[in-house]
């Protein structure tokens, strides 16, 4: 029977061995520290081997664009290079190559490999906001917010909130706040007038 | 730009330090851990086919927490029992009812803990499952989805174990 075994998670013990996936709990003899362990069929699989590529034995055999020396096994869907078994990177189903994946993960085309985005919408509606507790501020933050709450709209948002209402609720607030400015200032020349 | 639909369900639960936030979502075929810092959201993905274990440990933290504001809930309504008709009685009775209230939210949250994620090449702490009933909830939710996942893994690890048997050792033949 295949068994695994896990550390304790307070004190780095190995806790008793476990046989099959499911739900145990362990006490560690070490610390005492009673853990709830929730147990999948991917814990009891060894780690499995990458493939190293073929080398090429028989002469005019296809080769690697980045090894000349191994048997290509498959293109890369972006550009099209022959590719071997260690180059070839896949994803979604398509096979790619090291550099067309980066130059997706620096253009934003994969959003599977996106680590970071900045949310713009949520930064125009607190500059759109917040300013107003000391409303002099708007009249530099408004603009900055109208501008971010725009910018938004050509810019990917948060992965995880759809629906574009942050931006224009931004939008409409640092609308309203320089309209509030163009007014007074205006009032302000018509007087002196 | 990509901004494909994505479909994520919020998970319980919100992590919560000084500088972030840090929230968890259920995709599609991965986990999210989203971290929330100013303007800026960090992803982390977790795919259910690489999920080893998920372990829950029980922390003391609640349970000192609620002693912390017990304390100070009960010494607060001791002085302001004790101030009784000086005027005091109101900010002292004020703070004891807001230690109260505190310990009461922690109280029904339930008791503390840590959650951690497993697959083969990390072990990660799920910061927004601090709560050990939130964590059992958010298990829950993950389980099906996992096993799903990770149903051609435990096809094969079956037919291994039920072959076992079957197997003949050629000095077991020779003794017959």
């Amino acid at each position: 029977m295949i068994t695994a075994q896990l550390l304790c998670p307070k004190c780095q013990t190995p806790l008793p061995a476990i046989s099959e996936p499911g739900r145990e709990r362990h006490e560690c003899i070490a610390c005492g520290v009673i853990s709830e362990i929730e147990t999948f069929p991917a814990f009891f699989q060894q780690a499995a081997v990458g493939q190293a590529g073929e080398r090429i034995l028989i002469e005019g055999e296809a080769g690697c664009f980045y090894h000349s020396d191994k048997k290509a096994t498959v293109h890369c869907s972006g550009c099209g290079r022959f590719l071997c078994a260690l180059c070839d990177v896949e994803l979604n189903g398509q096979h790619l190559c090291l550099g067309c994946l980066e130059s997706n993960q620096r253009k934003g085309q994969l959003a599977e490999l996106e680590t970071r985005r900045t949310v713009y919408d949520s930064a125009a509606l607190s500059l759109a906001l917040w300013p107003i507790l000391i409303w002099p501020f708007t009249l530099v933050t408004a603009p900055i917010a109208a501008f971010l709450a725009v910018l938004s709209w050509f810019r990917p948002n948060s992965l995880v909130r759809g629906g574009r209402l942050r931006s224009i609720v931004a939008l409409v607030i640092a609308t309203a706040q320089i309209a509030g400015w163009v007014v007074l200032f205006g009032s302000l020349f018509l007087k002196q007038q | 730009m990509a901004n494909r639909p994505q479909f994520y369900r919020r998970l319980p639960g919100t992590g919560k330090t000084i500088a972030h936030y840090v929230q968890l979502y259920q995709g599609p075929d991965h986990l999210l851990q989203v971290k929330l810092s100013g303007f800026t959201e960090e992803y982390k993905r977790f795919y259910y086919r690489d999920i080893q274990a998920l372990v829950l440990r029980r922390t003391h933290t609640g349970k000192i927490l609620n002693s912390i504001l017990g304390g100070f809930a009960a010494i607060f309504g001791a002085s302001a029992f004790i101030a009784a008709g000086s005027g005091g009685e109101f900010p002292l009775g004020f703070l004891a009812g807001i230690c109260f209230l505190f310990l009461l939210v922690n109280l029904l949250l339930g008791p503390t803990g840590v959650c951690h994620l497993r697959t083969a090449v990390q072990t990660e702490k799920l910061v927004s499952l601090g709560r050990a009933r939130r964590a059992r909830k958010v298990i829950d939710r993950l389980r099906p989805l996992i096993v799903e996942a990770q149903r051609p893994l435990a096809a094969p690890a079956i037919a291994a174990v039920q072959s076992t048997p079957a197997v003949v050792q050629p000095d077991s033949l020779a003794s017959l």
